[in-house]
């Protein structure tokens, strides 16, 4: 940001995010809301999960529902498997689409280097450590003024871009039967498409979690302050001095 | 139902389409695109709005994938399900169904009309005297299940062969059954290896809940696109007159007419 490098003044406000990232940011609010949504709905409708290759009531499963609660039937009552798959699928591509053109702009713009990938300094131990303890303590000051991610918050968005999305995207593509016909390897990868369908289960309980914490964070650091940059790109220097 | 008449002029051979012939039809996607065939790419009724969009992505995506037409995985028979799962439909209660169970499907014959050179009936017989091939694949159900078997039957090429071959008009073939479901596939899955008509599974007989006495297998595609209890196939280049003219039950009610994932 321009602004460590010229001093604002008190009160003074800089454009935080980037109209690209701020355009992405909220088509992937409504595309993972929907993906969630959807996921929910396929899920509901065959409320169990297995591993390897065959997986189906009465077969040994991993995980059922049923044991926390759900039976089968009111799982099914409320699942809606036509409309989750429509909506799973369209919304697949929304935020396939939209997360390339936000990769492919990032690259150009020099974003991925000098905003999001951590440098090895900030991946050391010692750094993380710090960063972590910091978090923990509560809002400080200084992260309700940051006008730059801090290692903990490089480290996530980038696992969540360069790792986590590329793994719920493969996991996703290997429980279609054309997908895994084309790329055989994907059934390798995963170890079935019931392994496939397993992990990307687990993976949206993991979504689910970064989204609370993504928030909880938001709040803590300033809600009106950082929910404003992500709109309109404003961000207001709090009073302190940086 | 339409059941288009076939005027000799449809036919563009003389001889009945080899099944060499028949699969040079629709070589890769660039063969396809040059013969004017969209078909391979776009679903025959395109839905509104962001669906439909995505609806043409994934479809033409997966069939630009699998313009070389490969297999869909076959398994080992170490890999095959304990108890195949049945779903849906396990026993039809109508009449017509009951009669045919009951007398072994001896009288059960399967019509293939429509853009067929010489439209006729198949025993069960006749289907069982064809060449036939065995595979053991994954049937991957869109609930999310899915189960391991080995589907023995007549390539679908092979019986249209046996009918004397399709015309170049034929753009889909029709499966109607008889528990009144139906589906449609296009040429692309008309041709492929894998589909085939099957009447046996694990070396037995197809069991009635799982489609006896004929199901279509369409491994490439999701379990609702692999129809039980076939009653008889229409070769169509309009899917028009089926049902509410989407090429299928399951897209009437509001599924995606291509289930290939």
């Amino acid at each position: 940001m321009t602004s460590e490098r010229s001093p604002a003044g008190v009160g003074a406000s800089v454009i935080l995010h980037s109209y690209n990232v701020r355009i992405c940011h909220w088509i992937n609010v409504i595309a993972g809301g929907y993906l969630l949504l959807s996921g929910i709905h396929i899920f509901l409708d065959f409320p169990e999960l297995y591993w390897g290759h065959t997986g189906y009531q009465g077969y040994p499963a991993l995980f059922k529902l049923s044991d926390w609660g759900l039976s089968w039937d009111e799982a099914g009552a409320l699942g809606n498997r036509m409309w989750g798959r429509n909506y799973h699928f369209t919304f697949a591509w929304v935020f396939l689409i939209n997360g390339l053109v936000y990769v492919a702009w990032s690259l150009a713009r020099g974003h991925v280097w000098r905003r999001l990938l951590p440098g090895r300094t900030e991946l050391a131990p010692a750094s993380l450590k710090a960063d972590l303890v910091e978090h923990l303590r509560g809002p400080a000051q200084e992260r309700a003024a940051a006008t730059s991610y801090g290692p903990l918050q490089k480290l996530s968005y980038s696992l969540l871009i360069f790792v986590f999305v590329p793994v719920m995207l493969l996991t996703g593509l290997a429980q279609a039967p054309a997908f895994a016909a084309a790329w055989p390897w994907l059934l390798d990868l995963f170890g079935g498409r019931q392994s496939a369908r397993t992990l990307h289960a687990a993976g949206t309980v993991l979504f689910v979690l970064f989204v609370l914490v993504h928030v909880m964070e938001v709040l803590l650091a300033g809600a009106v302050n950082r929910v404003r940059s992500m709109i309109t790109g404003k961000f207001r220097l709090p009073e302190e001095e940086m | 139902m339409s059941k288009p008449e076939l005027g000799a002029s449809r036919i563009v051979s003389p001889r009945p389409m080899s099944r060499r012939r028949l699969l040079a039809s629709v070589p890769a996607l660039g063969g396809l695109l040059a013969t004017g065939c969209a078909d391979a790419l776009v679903p025959p009724t395109v839905r509104g709005g962001l669906i439909g969009a995505a609806d043409v992505l994934t479809m033409s995506t997966t069939r630009w994938l699998m313009a070389d037409q490969p297999l869909a995985r076959e398994y080992e028979r170490s890999d095959i399900a304990p108890d195949f799962p049945t779903w849906g439909q396990t026993n039809p209660e109508n009449e017509d169904y009951q009669r045919h169970l009951s007398e072994g499907f001896v009288n059960w014959s399967l019509p293939v009309n429509g853009l067929v050179k010489h439209p006729r009936a198949f025993s069960l017989d006749e289907l069982k005297q064809l060449p036939s091939r065995t595979q053991i694949t994954a049937h991957v159900c869109e609930q999310g299940w899915s189960a391991i078997g080995e589907w023995t039957g007549a390539p679908l090429t092979q019986v249209l062969e046996a009918a004397g071959g399709v015309s170049p008009e034929a753009r889909y073939v029709v499966f109607n059954a008889m528990d009144r479901w139906y589906e449609s596939i296009d040429m692309f899955d008309v041709v492929h290896p894998q589909t085939i008509l099957a009447y046996g599974l694990n070396g037995d007989e197809l069991p009635v809940g799982n489609g006896a006495p004929l199901r279509l297998r369409v491994e490439r595609q999701c379990g609702y696109k692999n129809i039980k209890f076939l009653r008889s196939i229409d070769v169509v280049d309009s899917l028009a007159g089926f049902g509410r003219g989407t090429g299928g039950l399951s897209s009437d009610f509001g599924f995606h007419w291509y289930g290939g994932v």
